[in-house]
């Protein structure tokens, strides 16, 4: 009897033991997988589909954007050019739009936790596109997950992720418009009404459609318009 | 730096080129309405269906690109006449399909899609009104479910859509009346988009109806549309087909709701076609073929190869009367 109680206090024991080490292995090196946002901050994959903004510079008020968004969420607004601006009532975050820009002016950030007091703040308009938008931070550690054969686990690093990468390179080089069938031309001359940068003109005197392909941007609004298809954008060296 | 040379039409008038047409053709009456028109406009203003060619507000949105004068049959129109050339003429009937007569057109479009000489075939079909609807068929098989056999005797928009495939196919055949044929022929000598148009089958035609009138005469003689099986028009006799029985009447009879544009029209036998199809000049339930370039030959060939149609010899005798005698009801002269 004696012996017995002897042995279950050694176990009482150990098991006490094991839960003091945990606690000075909890203490200093914690294995938690609890992400304390927002002090700590999950990293996010370059190509994380964030908030949207528009680099100016780069757009060519081409409408590809707004055509491609499935939830209808980008509106064009005319200022001088036309631009984009986002309505995050309805977008989806698929990011059709920034896959579907020809220049790479449209491009995600790794910001996803914004706040908008109402839901007319939430339609940015293409003013409000052109900055990435401003964040709060307070996050001072950025984690990530590890994997390898012995399972996964959390590694902590002691710095701030850039929530605005840098842009990639255009994945398509810059394009023109061409007739490809000038003898299919209706000469209806639409190309010259729609396009924004004056590239198409029209010499009415000698009958002569003519592109100017240092003023061309490559936006493709005349190829979508011609009535004959006869226009296509094609690659400049 | 690219340039390139638009030509433009003549004006005869201070207008806009789409008032120029409606001066020269629309007004005067001679408008086949065969929609090339309505087809090539840019800014798809002018329009057709079952009432005469009109482009509302055509003094705002017009684009004075001439396009219309350009593919019209009508404007400085000289009348074609004549059988015409033809390589070989003969009688067939397709063992396929059933048609108006001997299936030729349904035929002629199956073995060119079989055989990939076309992609696309643009046909009319029709509702249980006999309301025309213009459909394009890419495989045989669309040609056996759409009700596309049989003349319809009403207008179509046929040309919107042969535009629309000339646009997205590289081979297309499509059938219409003379003055369609016309009027795609001045398209493919103005656009060189519309020679991708492989197969132009013409139909033997003395004239086309607005709907709306041909069924309101109809019913005047006492025939609902929807109990017409079979319309047709043999040897100056309108015979509607239906299920009880047959309404018989002179085609003279019609001559008050014939368009103006079909009495101005001395083409019988679409002689600018590739293949022209029609029921004269050969016996009951057969069609009079008449072959007229190597494309349609060569379908021809296949045809008899495959051993899907019967062939006899047809009368062109016939098909010359009638040629002449409707030279002789709708003359024109200017």
């Amino acid at each position: 009897m004696k012996a017995e109680f002897k042995a279950k206090k050694l176990e009482i024991l150990k098991m006490h033991i094991d839960v003091i080490r945990e606690a000075f292995k909890q203490a200093f090196a914690p294995d938690r997988v609890t992400v304390e946002y927002p002090r700590e901050r999950k990293k996010f994959p370059p190509n994380f589909r964030g908030l949207i903004f528009c680099e100016r510079e780069k757009c060519i008020s081409c409408f590809r954007c707004a055509h491609i968004c499935p939830a209808n969420a980008i509106q064009i607004y005319f200022h001088d050019k036309a631009w984009p601006g986002i309505d995050y009532t309805k977008c989806i975050f698929c990011h059709f739009c920034v896959d579907s820009c020809p220049t790479g002016a449209l491009r995600a950030t790794k910001i996803h936790d914004v706040a908008f007091a109402t839901m007319d703040e939430m339609k940015l308009r293409a003013t409000q596109t052109t900055k990435p938008p401003e964040v709060f931070r307070e996050d001072s550690v950025t984690v990530d997950y590890s994997v390898d054969e012995r399972g996964w686990s959390l590694v902590r690093v002691k710095e701030r992720d850039e929530l605005v990468v840098e842009a990639p390179p255009p994945r398509l080089k810059r394009r023109v418009s061409y007739c490809a069938d000038p003898e299919s031309c209706l000469g209806c001359r639409l190309c010259v009404e729609y396009c924004p940068s004056d590239a198409i003109s029209v010499d009415r005197k000698a009958n002569k459609l003519r592109i100017l392909e240092e003023k061309c941007t490559g936006c493709g609004i005349c190829v979508r318009n011609c009535p004959m298809k006869v226009l296509e954008l094609r690659e400049v060296r | 730096m690219q340039e390139w040379k638009i030509v433009l039409p003549e004006k005869k008038h201070k207008k806009k080129f789409f008032g120029n047409l409606l001066e020269e053709v629309i007004k005067p009456g001679i408008c086949s309405h065969c929609t090339a028109c309505a087809a090539i406009c840019p800014v798809k203003g002018i329009t057709a269906g079952d009432k005469p060619i009109d482009f509302p507000n055509w003094l705002r949105d017009c684009v004075d690109c001439g396009a219309c004068v350009k593919v019209c049959p009508r404007w400085e129109y000289k009348p074609l006449n004549g059988v015409g050339r033809y390589i070989e003429a003969f009688s067939a009937r397709s063992k396929r399909f059933r048609g108006q007569d001997g299936a030729m057109v349904t035929e002629f479009t199956a073995t060119a899609l079989e055989e990939g000489i076309v992609e696309k075939a643009i046909f009319v079909a029709r509702d249980e009104e006999w309301r025309t609807r213009v459909v394009t068929i890419s495989n045989v098989e669309q040609l056996k479910s759409e009700k596309v056999a049989g003349t319809k005797y009403s207008f179509a928009d046929v040309l919107p859509a042969v535009k629309e495939a000339v646009l997205d196919a590289n081979a297309v055949a499509f059938v219409g009346t003379p003055c369609m044929i016309s009027a795609l022929r001045k398209m493919q000598r103005s656009f060189k988009k519309f020679e991708r148009v492989k197969l132009a089958i013409g139909l033997f035609c003395t004239e086309n109806f607005y709907h709306s009138q041909l069924s309101e005469f109809l019913s005047k003689k006492g025939v609902a549309m929807k109990d017409v099986l079979k319309t047709d028009i043999k040897k100056g006799k309108f015979i509607v087909k239906k299920a009880d029985g047959e309404v018989i009447f002179p085609v003279k009879e019609l001559d008050e709701i014939i368009p103006s544009g079909c009495k101005v029209c001395q083409d019988f036998s679409a002689v600018e076609s590739d293949v022209s199809v029609g029921s004269v000049g050969s016996e009951g339930g057969f069609s009079t073929v008449l072959v007229r370039s190597d494309v349609a030959k060569r379908v021809a060939d296949l045809i008899r190869a495959k051993g899907n149609a019967e062939f006899k010899d047809a009368s062109i005798e016939a098909v010359k009367k009638l040629c002449d005698y409707k030279v002789k009801i709708h003359p024109y002269n200017r």
